[in-house]
């Protein structure tokens, strides 16, 4: 099949059209990367003025011993520093071959609402094993996403740009054409 | 009408939600795997092109089945969307396979059709579709 006929198609069809991200909408269960720091953070705290509560209800003490409170307090904070500096260290042994037992991106119930939503006709129905499919289908666009993501990152650190190991908006937007192109 | 338009509104907000959520999982899963991180925004933007990629997906799918005389969408549907991609088509044929011999071996793990499905493959002639039917 020549191109020219996979764009006239494309120009042709009347989907729904690719919106810009509103990252000011996220929901609150947008990531976990952000929440993980701080989730730790609390229980740390929460120790830390425990201790000095405790501290406190003393009774009244010389100033020697409270000083030596401040200091245990400052080596308090000190041992929560090194902790919160610990824990972003990965542990860079996972192997990253084993794909195969994670599970898929889109949950099926989701994935069968989602497509059910989209039917124009409501009397549409799908197979099982159609169903099966497409949730394969879709797991194989998100990864394919993703380490084109990756990829793209790769090639503009060399290039020059920040290497902040983050992914950004604009790798998605360099490969989305040619991904949507290849589904 | 218009309280039909938001409503309907509000469900596609919330369906993306959940869209957002299991692919923020997804991702942030994998780029521990390969010590990379996501930006919100980044997760938030494959969402949209995923959610859109479904929209469109459900419209070819129902289309297709239209086109061929059902009004389900069967598993031929879902192969015709790999039409342009090769490699795409051998993958989801392999999966279609997978999906096929777990679907016999959990349909006869109760009856006698699982036995049956086993020993062919221990006489090592044929895949025993024949036998299965009789």
């Amino acid at each position: 099949m020549p191109p020219k006929n996979t764009t006239e198609n494309a120009s042709r069809r009347k989907g729904p059209q690719f919106n810009p991200p509103r990252p000011v909408k996220a929901p609150t269960q947008a990531s976990t990367t952000t929440k993980r720091a701080p989730a730790a953070a609390p229980s740390r705290t929460a120790g830390a003025a425990k201790k000095s509560k405790a501290s406190a209800a003393q009774p009244v003490a010389t100033i020697i011993s409270s000083s030596e409170d401040e200091q245990e307090d400052v080596q308090e904070a000190d041992d929560s520093d090194d902790l919160m500096e610990d824990a972003p260290i990965r542990d860079n042994t996972r192997p990253a071959t084993n794909l195969a037992p994670i599970a898929p991106p889109i949950p099926a119930p989701l994935l069968a609402r989602l497509l059910y939503e989209n039917f124009e006709d409501p009397n549409t129905q799908i197979q099982k094993g159609a169903m099966n499919l497409v949730g394969k289908y879709m797991e194989i666009f998100v990864r394919e996403a993703f380490a084109r993501a990756k990829n793209e990152r790769q090639s503009s650190v060399k290039g020059g740009g920040i290497s902040d190991g983050f992914l950004q908006v604009e790798d998605l937007e360099k490969l989305a054409p040619q991904l949507v192109l290849d589904f | 009408m218009a309280s039909n338009d938001t409503a309907a509104a509000e469900r596609e907000e919330r369906l993306k939600s959940a869209l957002w959520y299991s692919i923020g999982q997804y991702i942030d899963d994998q780029s521990l795997d390969s010590d990379l991180n996501a930006t919100p925004q980044f997760i938030g933007a494959l969402t949209e092109l995923v959610y859109t990629q479904i929209a469109n997906t459900a419209r070819d799918l129902e289309t297709f089945s239209r086109h061929a005389g059902r009004s389900a969408v069967g598993v031929d549907d879902v192969m015709l969307l790999a039409r342009r991609n090769d490699a795409l088509e051998i993958m989801l044929r392999g999966e279609l396979e997978r999906l096929r011999e777990g679907d016999d071996v959990g349909a006869g793990s109760g009856g006698a059709a699982g036995k049956k499905r086993g020993r062919p493959s221990g006489g090592g002639k044929a895949k025993g579709k024949g036998k299965v039917g009789s």
